[in-house]
């Protein structure tokens, strides 16, 4: 390209205008630009890019292409942006050129198939304008990336390319440039926030003939990567805010110090860097100001430590990057002991908009304390991963669902990751936090240099706190002891208690070795190096203290803790790669006694729980989970005698008196495995039948009841009393169990309480509970049925009702839920189901009154739609009511599904303490209530929670009151069994796909209790199992998990 | 066959990368860099040489290469193996993988094999975490990788290497 050189302010305009003269007259023609940016050319752009050139000159066809600086959206790459109408294609292969040509460039037709889709709610959008990824963002560092050729200095010129520059130059004093940076209230965007006007006067103040200005581009945070698209994408940008900067400072030298991982970067850096000295913009008197500076670069070498600025000045001199302590700060002695100026390459790309614009202009974007744009790099579990441009400010749950197009795969937000290896983490209750400076330090974390990482349930944070110190101990240069010899202890106890080797005391001590770092590192890395764990003690220190006592990673990461994800997914811990494997070889009565190692209720979880197994599978990352429960229903089909597990009779044991109080699925369970020990417990039952919810609120066609008595059976089989019709609180009480000589009581009753929705009318005919009017019906056989039902609530209860109430003849019935369908908690193949059976479901609707007639007879429920607003503690968006706008339905009974709760009347009357979650307290170590010998477990100290949690309550209860007999803290059950099955680790995963579970049609089930879903066949069955990934092969863990 | 630069011609090559920096302040990074692109690692006998041709004492020269980790003082071999241990790849068994590569080559990580073929190295994360475990050999990205399979992959490799020789 040939330049010439500018000599002047006026020619430099002339150029801009022809520049878009040039422009305005193209602006109807079709140009193609292909992302360049270094995501895209990784998923191979610049091939795209040459067949593109190549069809076109074939097609005879009048289009340009032009490769441009990062569009963003990296996820979704290679992308490229037709103009003039902006459409966006993504995911652009090689087979799509033909079409794009033959089609959109010859006879103007949109490529539907290539547009935009939106992951989250499947819509697309053909036109940038349009999108929600782009549209919410504010471009002012990256304004010029992906609409302009990085290598074309005339481009940037075009697009007001160093009219900032010719401002100050023109008529600017230097103190004058400063006030400008200064007013704008622009903070530097490397990680310190420091505000940048302050640094600059600092260094403007220093008296000396010889000054620097020194650009970091050492972009070292693992998952930050915006300077390098600024420096490939617009590098003019930065060199233009660099030789403002050295005008303001009276500086005529300057360094850009990048890293060597970024070659590219480095060699459109040299390229802009040789136009603009060709062009005159740098060099001696720019611009016939008298004014001159100049511009080299420096590579670093691979140090971490090198983005420390004193570090960084250090390696520019040609030293070890070590960090020099401070003060004299570099704006005092800096490079060669000469005042200089650093800052980061965001900060430098703000500069130019700020003096051609104006403070006031840059102040209007952002938050009352931190004023402007932030670019920040979205990564982790995120639809949509990439580079995004947003005001200061912005709310991070807007950034994560609006920009970022929400969670991958559906997942749940667990926290965001702000700030590398010097942030911290964010958790689901701040979604709304906005992304500020002074908001991020209060909740320990930083905005550092902008990445942001997004993590779903299966990231241990343990485990990431533990990566990033690794991170940050291998970069320690070691010059400072707190850092090099603090960091490491501080890994040690990581890696101990992520090996399940963790003490007692290990948090205080991290939290003490932590804050002492902090306070006496030498540079910034080791101040900011204990973040990372500091962050996650503060929000997540559940995960840590079940990481030390109960050896148990939730996210299933920790190796040494999990056998298999599924296994430790498992509330009661069931041995999943063992029953599905040996359900592979047929051998169906082992794998029935594995199950019962661990759950004795094998045939009702097959059908009733919510396989949290099957959301860990690893099979998930190939295709799709492996059916645990389709493999169990078909499994526990296949029972023809009882399978009974070890039992250890133990005549001394036997003689011990331990009542149970309520026959749920944690009562019985606690008697099983309590009887599996050789002790003979009694149970106490309130109703006529033993079950708990099992019987009294599950309908038969989910879980037929013959399938639920085969297991009680069994269970009163190894010598288990059940005593029915025996209500806590009304026929005995803890004391009295006590005076009958009962050396030990567990608590599992359940949490029968309704809660109610607080509407006036509420009590009255016509209205019913949901836990009754289910109890009632299969209890009893009969409850009273209205013509149209509505049901309010959105979790398994509602729709069991809803359910329950189509088959009892309702003509209709109506779901009314207050959020959105997706955030209902009941499981979503329920919700399937009822729609197909014809159930109405009203989703984001507020009941806000009972109508009534005047006899008092209910007439209808009147309604509010709901709008979504920001985020809740749950890390939900918060449902408004809109009471502007009302609707009625029409009902002649309501049944109320809101939730459950403890009955407080009959706690308090047994003098219970309740813990945090007003559910009755339990020791989580021992399960002891606050009254002597009294145990619980289940819903009455969780709340309303799952089948196969109340059993693990059970089975904890047991081994709890076990220790307390005996003082043996180990129960035989738990320690991990050996199952011999043939399987060849080098084999590849088994191509079949997930089978669903087949049910009875929709017509024929709704009129009857007969159960809907069907059990596979054996070929069936047999293929599933082998899709099993056996994550568990040759693996023992070494560590019990003592309780969950 | 392509003609291969003598050691001395490549000291030739040295003097004048040394010569360019004359007078340049800061210079000892950059001409190590460059040192290290021309001799693909920094021997002994080259580090002496900068140090007297540039007057800097040979403990400071060493000193700021031991620093960097892009700096490498032992040859390095024509294929660069990376095993990603970054956590998807971690939980998937790259540790594993890792292990296997370093019997099969015979070095630990950091090391070369005598035939300068293999380097081995670890990697944080290539952003390939559905395809876990992964390796990169050079620029190739090689997905679910498992001990047993290795052998098969190195071989690609080193007969690609003995092709382009004859």
């Amino acid at each position: 390209m040939k330049i010439s050189k500018i000599t002047s302010v006026n020619q430099l305009t002339e150029i801009r205008d022809l520049e878009r003269e040039k422009r305005d007259q193209e602006q109807n023609k079709l140009h193609v630009c292909v992302c360049g940016g270094g995501g895209c050319i990784a998923s191979g752009s610049l091939s795209l890019k040459e067949s593109l050139e190549h069809k076109i000159a074939e097609s005879g066809i009048d289009v340009s292409v032009k490769l441009t600086g990062c569009l963003g959206p990296c996820s979704k790459g290679p992308v490229l942006r037709i103009n003039p109408e902006a459409v966006i294609y993504e995911n652009v292969h090689e087979e799509d050129i033909d079409r794009i040509v033959s089609e959109h460039l010859i006879k103007g037709r949109i490529v539907d198939s290539l547009t935009w889709k939106n992951v989250s709610d499947g819509l697309s959008f053909a036109s940038q304008p349009d999108i929600p990824f782009f549209k919410e963002q504010t471009p002012i560092v990256l304004r010029n990336c992906g609409n302009i050729d990085p290598a074309n200095i005339y481009d940037y010129i075009g697009h007001d390319g160093y009219q900032g520059l010719a401002m100050a130059l023109k008529g600017m004093k230097p103190l004058c440039v400063i006030d400008e940076v200064t007013q704008s209230g622009l903070r530097g965007r490397g990680g310190g926030g420091f505000p940048t006007g302050k640094k600059w006067e600092f260094t403007a103040l220093e008296k000396s003939e010889v000054k620097y200005v020194l650009c970091n581009a050492d972009e070292g945070d693992p998952g930050a990567f915006m300077d390098r698209s600024v420096l490939e994408g617009d590098p003019h940008s930065l060199i233009e805010g660099m030789i403002i900067a050295g005008y303001a400072i009276g500086s005529s030298q300057g360094y850009v110090y990048v890293r060597v991982e970024y070659p590219l970067a480095v060699e459109r850096l040299n390229l802009a860097i040789s136009q603009a000295r060709e062009a005159g913009l740098l060099g001696k008197d720019i611009l016939g100001s008298g004014f001159d500076f100049d511009l080299g670069i420096r590579m670093g070498s691979g140090a971490f430590v090198c983005g420390e600025e004193t570090a960084l000045i250090n390696s520019i001199e040609g030293k070890r990057g070590e960090p020099r302590p401070r003060p004299p700060f570099p704006a005092q002695k800096g490079l060669w002991g000469k005042p200089t100026l650093l800052n980061n390459v965001e900060t430098y790309a703000n500069i130019a908009p700020i003096i051609q614009r104006g403070a006031a202009w840059y102040g209007t974007y952002g938050s009352e304390k931190s004023k402007g744009t932030k670019v920040f790099a979205l990564a982790g579990s995120i639809n949509n991963s990439g580079l995004v441009e947003i005001p200061i400010g912005t709310p991070l749950g807007e950034v994560i669902y609006d920009i970022g197009d929400g969670m991958k795969e559906g997942k749940h937000f667990k926290a965001a990751q702000i700030g590398g290896p010097s942030g911290g983490c964010i958790p689901r209750e701040y979604l709304n936090v906005p992304l500020d400076y002074d908001t991020l330090k209060e909740l320990g974390a930083i905005i550092g240099s902008g990445g942001l990482i997004v993590m779903d349930e299966d990231t241990c944070m343990v485990d990431m706190a533990r990566f990033f110190l690794e991170f940050v101990q291998e970069e320690s240069c070691g010059k400072c002891v707190p850092c090099r010899v603090g960091t490491k202890r501080m890994l040690e106890i990581l890696n101990r208690i992520c090996e399940g080797d963790g003490e007692e005391g290990d948090i205080e001590k991290l939290i003490e070795l932590g804050r002492q770092i902090q306070q006496t590192a030498l540079c910034g890395l080791g101040q900011t190096a204990p973040n990372p764990v500091l962050s996650t003690i503060r929000h997540f220190r559940n995960e840590y203290v079940e990481h030390i006592r109960d050896k148990h990673c939730r996210a299933g990461v920790c190796p040494d803790l999990v056998r298999a994800p599924c296994q430790s997914a498992c509330p009661a811990g069931v041995d999943i790669p063992g029953f599905i494997s040996l359900t592979g070889e047929k051998r169906y009565a082992e794998a029935l006694k594995l199950h019962r190692e661990r759950n004795p209720f094998a045939a009702v979880c097959a059908r009733v729980c919510f396989h949290t197994c099957e959301e860990k599978c690893r099979r998930s990352t190939i295709d799709e989970p492996v059916s645990v429960r389709g493999v169990k229903r078909f499994l526990v089909d296949q029972e023809i005698t009882v399978q009974l597990p070890e039992v250890r009779e133990n005549a001394e044991y036997a003689k011990r008196k331990i009542a149970i109080i309520g026959a749920g699925p944690a009562g019985l369970s606690c008697a099983y495995f309590l009887a599996r020990l050789g002790y003979k417990p009694k149970i106490f039952e309130a109703e006529d039948r033993a079950g708990g919810l099992l019987v009294q609120a599950i309908p038969a066609y989910r879980l037929p009841r013959e399938t639920l008595f085969r297991e009680i059976r069994m269970i009163e089989g190894l010598g288990v009393d059940i005593e029915t019709g025996k209500r806590l609180g009304r026929d005995f009480s803890c004391d009295d169990l006590k005076a009958q000589g009962f050396e030990a009581v567990f608590l599992a009753t359940g949490a029968a309480g309704s809660v109610s929705l607080g509407l006036p009318g509420e009590e009255g005919p016509g209205v019913v509970q949901s836990l009754p009017f289910l109890q009632q019906y299969n209890i009893r056989g009969s409850v009273p049925v209205g013509r149209q039902i509505v049901v309010v609530g959105g979790g398994n209860a509602a729709v069991d009702a809803a359910r329950t109430a189509i088959r009892l003849g309702a003509e209709e019935v109506t779901l009314v839920y207050r959020r959105s369908r997706s955030e209902m908690p009941a499981y979503d193949e329920e919700i399937e189901a009822a729609l197909s059976e014809g159930v109405i479901l009203k989703d984001l609707t507020q009941p806000v009154e009972i109508i009534r007639d005047s006899e008092g007879n209910l007439k209808g429920l009147k309604c509010s739609p709901v709008e979504l607003g920001d985020f809740d503690k749950s890390g939900r968006r918060r449902p408004q009511v809109n009471r502007k706008k009302t609707l009625i339905i029409e009902t002649d009974q309501l049944i109320i599904a809101a939730g459950q709760r403890l009955d407080q009347q009959l706690i308090d009357e047994q003098k219970l303490e309740l813990g945090m979650n007003n559910f009755v307290f339990t020791d989580p170590v021992n399960c002891r209530t606050s009254r002597d010998r009294v145990f619980a477990g289940g819903d009455v100290t969780t709340g309303p929670s799952s089948v196969v949690e109340a059993i693990a309550g059970g089975e904890k209860g047991a081994a709890a009151i076990h220790q307390f007999f005996t003082g043996e803290d180990n129960v035989f059950w738990r320690e991990d069994k050996i199952i011999e099955t043939s399987y060849d680790p080098d084999s590849d995963p088994a191509p079949y796909h997930r089978e669903q579970i087949q049910m009875i049609d929709a017509q024929r089930r709704k009129n009857n209790f007969d159960e809907v879903e069907q059990p596979w066949h054996e070929a069936v069955a047999i293929r599933q199992s082998k899709r099993c990934l056996r994550c568990d092969y040759g693996k023992v863990c070494q560590h019990q998990e003592v309780n969950k | 066959m392509c003609h291969e630069p003598t050691e001395a011609e490549m000291m030739q090559s040295l003097d004048h990368i040394i010569a360019n920096f004359e007078g340049v302040e800061g210079a000892l990074i950059p001409v190590l860099q460059s040192a290290q692109n021309l001799f693909g690692y920094l021997p002994e006998s080259v580090l002496k040489h900068i140090s007297t041709s540039m007057k800097i004492p040979y403990s400071e020269v060493t000193g700021v290469v031991s620093f960097y980790s892009w700096f490498s003082t032992v040859p390095r071999g024509k294929n660069i193996i990376r095993v990603c241990l970054g956590t998807a790849c971690y939980v998937r068994g790259g540790k594993d993988v890792l292990k296997a590569l370093q019997d099969q080559l015979g070095i630990q990580v950091g090391g070369t094999t005598g035939d300068r073929e293999f380097s081995l190295e670890v990697g944080r994360c290539f952003g390939a975490c559905g395809l876990a475990p992964v390796v990169m050999i050079n620029d190739d990205v090689h997905q679910r990788v498992k001990p047993s399979k290795l052998r098969e992959i190195l071989s690609s490799y080193q007969k690609a290497g003995e092709e382009v020789h004859s």
